[in-house]
């Protein structure tokens, strides 16, 4: 249930990254949150997931404007400043985790769940938690449709319109940021971004509205959710993380290849049939040559004199018989009346055309 | 003088960084005109735009639309950006991207509604898009995506137009196309200014003018000052066009 | 030190070079965050190689590992020419997707062998002294190998070795195609093998390295010392010294950090990095903070051992507790000391940084600033004519200046001789009219530093 709430907001919130650009802001920002955790843990001494989440949102954040900084001040370009904040942060994560675990009082166990994440672990309370979030951002992203949507496609437009974009923009990411701390108990630091990107990236291929594209996006993210966590307790010991995103990551590579107007099938069928109509036509256009030679437009020719012609095969001669542009008789064809016009028109538009 | 100025850009300065782009600008722009902007590459001309629309902000000068600061007199002005500014691939249809110009006189929040709707659907028109008002932005003709974006514009409904390069890899039917209401737009009173690359276009589409290289050169008619002179002065080594009789 | 700290020492510095090398390429060329991909994809070669030949030590994990990279990249590239998503989502869609089924297999079915997820993602190198490379072994017969050291410095030796003789021989290329790829492809130097051979040796290093610090540690090392060094320089050659130099540095001191924490290697190593960065960076800010650190923690050990000794009983505290307990010893004196101490150690720190970051950018940015104004002031006297656009007043009204900005411009220009005033009325003194004159003149011309040394020349007085 919890999975399933999250991977919506994921879903929806996901496709504002993607869009913008930032597909590869969550990654960094959710490996920036384990410092947060591993201090929070070292100052309170608590295993409250609540207040990791704290910690996690403010180290996250933190790594939001390091990274933001960098690009601004230096020379170093966004993908350097991303690397950068994600490994930096999650080194000195990773250095305060086995600090914790060599200390004497470590009931630290729990904290490595962080890493890869497990459903199991989340209490009743943090459904809860992820659900009043999810309504919230749900609220915020129907108030602000409008303004997210001018503000993803045109920005400095958006500005002219006397539209606030630094508030729009704040308001965008310390979304992303709370759902991607939110995601860390369930996802994992590690692959927090999958589920971030996936179900854009998937419901992306499915349509050309922003509406749908982000109703799309979290039922899939809701969908590799409770499929996700469904499998992993079936099969024990796995964690959920992996799990999740495999879901998530075999619903992408359906909707690539499999979706009508983008996907790499249709694309592949198209462009098949696309060759075979030229083909075709330039066999018809060479007859019509042919037939233009001779007052009888059906006067018999040999099917023999084709076989000298590139992208002639018996494949498209039947193609032709079929359309009732050609007729054939034993080892003759000749032209009928119907294809005899298509030709002429094909040759009128082919000289339109070069024409503009 | 009683001629009314659009737009008046007093000693307008902007730097990148330490570098200036933009060099102590005067240009008073009179209304009605259809003014285009010269000059060779780097030489600030989508900045001079940018800034006087407040996407930049300038160390130095003021710019007023009508006699008042800019920032009070938003709504008679509306942008038409460069076009390779945006991603095109973004899911959203061709009357989405127009409906976006009515966004800034509904202000925060407020949808649009069916009012909106039509306008947009008569700006499709005057461009000649209709029949494309469904279709995704990205399987447009780079043409056709100028349109879109002029469209936009023509929503907000302003009076003074600012335009980036509309021409740029564009074919020359939606150019002829642009220009035409561009050259309606003037006859109904507005003033427009547009980023122009095409000097051999300029006395037949323009009747305004000015040369900018980081500082002002000239500004004013066409048929007084587009000369060989400016344009020496403008790109620097001796620039002949022949400019068409 | 004992041999065996020494050597892990030289396996984690020759790491950082074997690192640092194809790093540099990487944040030039801008795909730093592929490496970040390839470090988690190779876990799936890992385990692939695993399950073939049931030996975690067999070399032909490393040569799956490093085939699982380069598929990486070009699943990374073949999605983004789909033209389905952006290179980035393509990306951030492929490793976490390998690295799933990486996870899942290890899960379902090498649970109790030894190749756990925790030790695969942080890795480890305490044993590394210990795994010797031996052969011309005996079967049944014991102490007949020949010991040729720590198997690690031969795996990381050999990928060093290979990345350097890369580096020297296609020196040239590489630095075309990094820099100008149109122009390579032109002078006949195919971009595509450079790039697939770079991407080659990036996966191959990071395999290597990969058992010594995981795989988010190794983009760090890959990343940061490279980026660190851009910061600092832009001469490619100078680069590479640098991110070597940094890395090594980072890896030594890194190792003895996380012998003073008793805590993770790969970890305090990335520490060190972060703060190297935020050296170069933030001078002023960071060595300000790490010096107060230093101080503080210096006082605070002090502190612990002696309540130790007294037989407070901390064992059982939450860290918190312990520094309130710390603190409440702590007296002004200490204070003092622990002020003086951390204001000597960032001074230095401040003096041997190079001048960048935040207070020093803004003091900078703000002379740079004034020194415009002061020209944009200069060039419009010069240009207007009219006692109207020369007035003190003007400068307020349509300049668009605050009184304060536009009287310390006014007073800068007349320090320096450039302008007078005569009733209300500023004109230009020759000087000043020679310098507006050449500076639009570079300006123009873009020749940016002619107009510093011009600067240098003219001003009296600095902004």
């Amino acid at each position: 249930m919890g999975t399933a709430v999250l991977g919506a907001i994921c879903g929806m919130l996901g496709s504002f990254a993607v869009l913008r650009k930032q597909s590869l802001l969550g990654d960094a920002i959710s490996h920036a949150a384990l410092p947060g955790i591993a201090i929070a843990f070292l100052i309170t001494g608590v295993k409250d997931s609540n207040i990791f989440l704290l910690g996690a949102l403010v180290s996250g954040l933190l790594g939001t404007f390091w990274i933001r900084s960098i690009t601004k001040k230096t020379h170093l370009k966004s993908d350097t400043a991303l690397g950068l904040t994600l490994s930096l942060f999650f080194g000195f994560g990773m250095l305060l985790l086995t600090f914790i675990q060599k200390q004497p009082n470590a009931s630290q166990a729990g904290l490595d769940t962080y890493l890869f994440g497990q459903a199991a672990t989340l209490l009743e309370k943090d459904v809860w938690l992820i659900a009043i979030v999810a309504g919230i951002s749900l609220l915020i992203l129907f108030i602000f449709w409008k303004e997210f949507k001018i503000l993803l496609f045109d920005e400095d437009y958006t500005k002219t319109l006397g539209f606030n974009t630094r508030f729009i923009d704040v308001l965008i990411t310390t979304f992303i940021v709370i759902t991607i701390v939110l995601g860390l108990q369930t996802v994992g630091v590690i692959l927090m971004s999958a589920m971030l990107l996936a179900p854009a990236a998937a419901a992306r291929q499915w349509t050309n509205s922003l509406g749908i594209m982000v109703i799309l996006a979290a039922i899939f993210g809701a969908f590799s959710g409770v499929v996700g966590t469904g499998i992993s307790t079936v099969s024990g010991n796995l964690s959920t993380g992996p799990v999740i995103v495999l879901v998530a990551a075999s619903i992408v590579l359906f909707s690539f290849i499999f979706s009508p107007n983008r996907g790499l099938l249709f694309r592949e069928i198209r462009f098949r049939k696309n060759r075979n109509n030229i083909k075709m036509h330039k066999t018809l256009a060479f007859m019509y040559g042919i037939a233009k030679t001779h007052q009888n437009i059906s006067h018999p020719h040999a099917i023999k004199i084709l076989n000298g012609f590139q992208g002639f095969s018996k494949k498209s001669l039947q193609e032709l018989v079929d359309l009732n542009y050609v007729k054939i008789d034993g080892q003759q064809w000749s032209m009928t009346q119907e294809g005899y016009q298509t030709a002429e028109n094909l040759y009128d538009q082919q000289i339109k055309k070069s024409d503009e | 003088m009683e001629t009314n100025y659009a737009i008046t850009v007093d000693d307008l300065t902007v730097a990148y960084n330490y570098k200036p782009v933009l060099w102590d600008i005067d240009l008073a722009i009179p209304e009605g005109v259809l003014m285009c902007i010269v000059g060779p590459n780097g030489a600030g001309k989508s900045t001079l735009i940018k800034s006087i629309l407040g996407i930049i902000k300038p160390i130095a000068g003021t710019v007023s639309v009508f006699g008042k600061p800019y920032k009070k007199q938003r709504s008679l002005v509306a942008y038409v950006p460069q076009k390779g500014s945006v991603d095109w691939d973004f899911p959203t249809t061709a009357l989405d991207v127009v409906m976006m110009g009515t966004y800034g006189s509904l202000g925060w929040i407020k949808r649009p509604g069916q009012k909106e709707k039509k306008a947009s659907l008569e700006a499709l028109e005057k461009v000649g898009m209709l029949p494309f008002k469904n279709r995704q932005i990205s399987q447009l003709s780079g043409g056709q995506q100028q349109r879109i974006f002029l469209a936009r514009a023509l929503v907000q409904n302003a009076s003074i137009y600012f335009m980036d390069e509309p021409f740029q890899g564009v074919d020359a039917t939606t150019e002829k196309a642009i220009i035409n209401i561009l050259k309606e737009l003037r006859k109904a009173g507005k003033t427009v200014v547009v980023v122009h690359h095409d000097l051999q276009t300029v006395p037949e589409y323009f009747d305004w003018v000015t040369f900018l290289n980081v500082k002002k050169i000239a500004t004013g008619p066409v048929k007084d000052i587009f000369n060989d002179d400016n344009l020496t002065k403008t790109y620097g080594i001796n620039y002949k066009v022949s400019v068409q009789e | 030190m004992n041999s065996a700290q020494i050597i892990i020492q030289i396996i984690i510095a020759l790491v950082a070079i074997a690192c640092a090398i194809p790093g540099t390429f990487l944040v030039l060329r801008k795909m730093s965050l592929i490496s970040d991909a390839i470090s988690h994809s190779i876990l799936l070669g890992i385990v692939i190689g695993f399950f073939i030949v049931e030996d975690i030590a067999s070399p032909l994990l490393i040569v799956l590992a490093a085939l699982a990279g380069i598929v990486t990249v070009i699943l990374v590239e073949y999605i983004q020419k789909t033209g389905l998503v952006k290179e980035d989502t393509a990306i951030g869609l492929v490793f976490p997707a390998l690295f799933s089924i990486g996870v899942i297999l290890i899960a379902k079915n090498a649970n109790d062998v030894h190749l756990d997820i925790d030790s695969v993602m942080v890795g480890d190198l305490s044993f590394a002294p210990f795994d010797l490379l031996q052969i011309n072994c005996i079967e049944g017969v014991p102490d007949s190998c020949i010991n040729l050291g720590p198997k690690a410095i031969w795996v990381i030796g050999t990928i060093l070795v290979i990345t350097l003789t890369l580096l020297i021989t296609f020196f040239k290329e590489l630095k075309v195609s990094t820099f100008d790829a149109g122009l390579a492809a032109a002078l006949g130097f195919s971009p595509i093998i450079m790039h697939y051979g770079l991407m080659t040796v990036s996966s191959i290093t990071i395999v290597g390295a990969f058992d010594a610090v995981g795989p988010i540690l190794v983009v760090a090392l890959m990343i940061a010392p490279a980026a660190t060094a851009y910061l600092m320089t832009k001469d490619l050659k100078k680069m590479l010294m640098l991110s070597c130099f940094l890395g090594v540095f980072a890896a030594i001191s890194g190792y003895w950090l996380a012998h003073v924490l008793d805590a993770s290697i790969a970890g305090s190593m990335t520490t060190v990095l972060a703060i190297l960065f935020l050296l170069v960076y933030e001078p002023i800010i960071t060595s300000a903070l790490v010096s107060i650190s230093i101080a503080i923690a210096f006082f605070f050990y002090q502190y612990y051992q002696e309540l130790l000794v007294h037989g407070v009983n901390f064992e059982h505290l939450p860290l918190g507790e312990k520094i309130h307990t710390v603190f409440s010893k702590f007296i002004l004196l200490d204070f003092i000391y622990c002020i003086g101490m951390a204001v000597s150690l960032a001074g230095f720190l401040i003096y041997i940084l190079p001048k960048r970051g935040v207070i020093y950018g803004y003091y900078k940015v703000q002379q740079q600033k004034t020194e415009i104004m002061l020209l944009v002031f200069l060039l419009h006297i010069r240009n207007h004519e009219e006692e109207s656009e020369r007035h003190v007043k003007h400068l307020n009204e349509h300049i668009n200046w605050q009184r304060l900005r536009s009287k310390t411009i006014v007073d800068l220009a007349l320090k320096n001789n450039m302008v007078t005033i005569d009733d209300s009325i500023i004109s230009l003194t020759d000087k000043g009219e020679e310098f507006t004159e050449k500076a639009i003149d570079y300006i123009i011309t873009n020749k940016d530093a002619e107009i510093e040394e011009m600067k240098d020349d003219f001003f009296l007085f600095r902004g």
